[in-house]
């Protein structure tokens, strides 16, 4: 496989390659021209391929006509908060998982790893009832406050990395009279970090992109995170006229643009966590 | 001696359930409470608003006498059966492309990952508009003199605009795909050669097998996923340039794009009948458990873990 190839076969791989980068481009460069098309542009829908117009007014427009202020401001409240309760629940209950030798651990992982496959909607409503019961719905605490109890799947990633750290370590600290909740924050915390770093944009992205559950609790226009705040400019429109797809497309990028930053920021630790946690989860 | 010991794994028991009582309060709470309480729902006629009796398996019989219910079930495995079996087609295919030596590797693998970071809000309406009957996809048919189908507003080819919607986003299973490719030691590929063999034998016989292990994950979250598709379809599906978008169902033209997690949605959250959504939602996790039971059996025979070598 390291072996060079011939000219030609490189040469089909690399036309292959590129036909697919471009049909992989291709939509994110439509959706950049349709966020930088006019107003009249848009209401005919003749919008190019390739940016033909840059009406980079649309994104000053998209803050002072219609609520996407408040919806960031609502998407990162919700981002924010969840990302820290997660990380915090999360690591906690790994630490307890990766390190303790307790008789029917075994079993109770079991059962953690198996509620990943139940689908949300089978405890939707029941929990939907408590919600209400604590006159919670229109409020964002049934999308933070579960948050607190930790995630299964961040549970598990958290778990395969500490289990790889040597437990020499915290033996050395409990000889040194430490306690577990020592060890844990300032042996196991400290080491785990890059496996932090990981989770939190797993984290970050997954409540920026956050739909079917906001939608069940929040009924408000300006209590609404961004994501659904987009799909309100494609179905109502702004101003009360029909919906305006570039000033949405707008909208859109401000959604995706922090993504991609992250991205680029982050891709190191997300794909060594990632990759480590497939393979681990096959075994 | 023996006492001090006992009192020490006392403490350590203490420990671990203190670190993990934040899942198993959770657990209690979100999980098990909820799972037993919809089971329950779903043998009665509650609404929102009125408690209700008791029915028996009125529900579930009522479930199967309805045509939308087997639509949504149609529409559903249709979808996770041909998007599972060519995104991983599809992101093999990639990968092994990329692991060939070449230049600009990095921004390849950059290219087909980015997509999976667009939230699926916008991707839905993205692709709602590249599947326009004017929009790209048409007009590079167009080129061919193929005359494109109207996509989304065309009962029979929704759900094919649906499916190559989702394939955009198919990173990160290729990334884990990709680094499994890496992982394959060069000697088995060396002593094929050697022995002569081609380069489909080589996928065949090397590639394959090695990344099996890698392969069943993603088709084991691919089904789990795709089966509870929701948010594409109802983003596109309630656009008010759909036909009845606004006012209908929200399942696309004909129902053709009514996925079960959006029947579900529309009788509980709707049409407040939430004794009738907990039957839905009992039967989808059926059908999840299923599946993933019958890939689970299954894997025995297609996949090949190095450990079993030893």
């Amino acid at each position: 496989m390291k072996k060079k190839g011939s000219p030609i076969q490189t040469a089909v791989v690399y036309l292959i390659l590129l036909l697919f980068s471009a049909a992989f481009l291709i939509p994110f460069i439509y959706m950049i021209s349709i966020a930088l098309s006019s107003d009249a542009t848009a209401n005919q829908a003749a919008y190019t391929i390739f940016p033909r117009e840059f009406e980079f007014q649309n994104f000053v427009r998209i803050f002072t006509e219609s609520d996407v202020p408040i919806w960031l401001k609502n998407s990162l409240i919700l981002t924010v908060c969840n990302t820290v309760f997660t990380l915090v629940s999360s690591s906690m209950v790994a630490y307890g998982f990766a390190r303790f030798r307790v008789k029917g651990k075994g079993v109770i992982f079991m059962i953690l790893l198996s509620t990943m496959m139940i689908p949300t909607q089978v405890t939707l409503i029941p929990q939907f009832m408590i919600f209400r019961n604590l006159g919670w719905i229109n409020t964002m605490l049934p999308l933070i406050i579960p948050n607190l109890f930790g995630s299964p799947f961040y549970i598990f990633m958290l778990r395969q990395f500490i289990m790889r750290l040597p437990i020499s370590l915290d033996e050395a600290a409990k000889i040194d009279g430490m306690s577990y909740w020592g060890i844990y924050i300032k042996i196991v915390v400290p080491l785990i970090k890059p496996a932090l770093a990981a989770v939190a944009i797993f984290a970050i992205m997954g409540n920026w992109n956050w739909f079917f559950e906001p939608m069940i609790y929040l009924n408000q226009t300006e209590k609404y995170p961004l994501a659904i705040g987009v799909q309100i400019l494609s179905a109502v429109g702004h101003a009360g006229q029909l919906p305006l797809w570039n000033l949405m497309m707008a909208a859109a990028m401000i959604l995706v643009i922090p993504m991609i930053l992250l991205f680029f920021l982050g891709q190191r630790q997300m794909f060594e966590l990632s990759i480590s946690t497939g393979s681990d989860s096959i075994k | 001696m023996k006492k001090k010991r006992k009192k020490k794994l006392g403490r350590e028991t203490a420990w671990f359930w203190f670190f993990i009582s934040p899942w198993i309060i959770g657990f209690c709470i979100f999980t098990a409470f909820p799972m037993l309480a919809s089971f329950y729902y779903s043998f009665t006629n509650w609404d929102m608003f009125q408690a209700g009796s008791f029915v028996g398996l009125d529900n579930y019989k009522k479930l199967l006498g309805e045509e939308m219910f087997f639509k949504a079930v149609y529409n559903t495995f249709f979808y996770a059966f041909f998007y599972v079996v060519l995104s991983t087609l599809l992101s093999l295919f990639v990968a092994v492309l990329l692991n060939y030596p070449l230049k600009g590797r990095r921004i390849f693998r950059t290219i087909f990952y980015i997509p999976t970071l667009v939230p699926v809000v916008v991707s839905a309406l993205l692709f709602f508009r590249v599947f326009a009957p004017q929009g790209p996809v048409n007009a590079a048919l167009g080129f061919f003199g193929i005359e494109g189908p109207t996509w989304f507003f065309s009962e029979t080819w929704s759900k094919p605009a649906l499916i190559i919607m989702s394939l955009w986003g198919l990173g990160t299973a290729f990334i884990l795909l990709l680094s499994g490719l890496q992982g394959i030691p060069g000697e088995l590929y060396e002593a094929a050669r050697i022995d002569g063999s081609g380069a489909w034998a080589e996928f065949r016989y090397i590639t394959v097998p090695m990344l099996s292990p890698v392969i069943f994950y993603n088709v084991v979250m691919g089904i789990i996923n795709s089966l509870q598709v929701f948010t594409q379809v109802y983003v596109i599906g309630t656009n008010p340039l759909m036909p009845g978008g606004s006012t209908g169902s929200g399942g696309g033209p004909g129902n053709s794009l009514l996925s079960i997690v959006q029947l579900l949605y529309i009788k509980g959250f709707r049409d407040y009948k939430m004794g009738y959504a907990s039957a839905i939602a009992w039967v989808l996790l059926i059908i999840i458990l299923i599946f993933t039971m019958l890939i689970f059996k299954s894997s025995a025979l297609w996949t090949y873990y190095e450990e079993e070598r030893k």
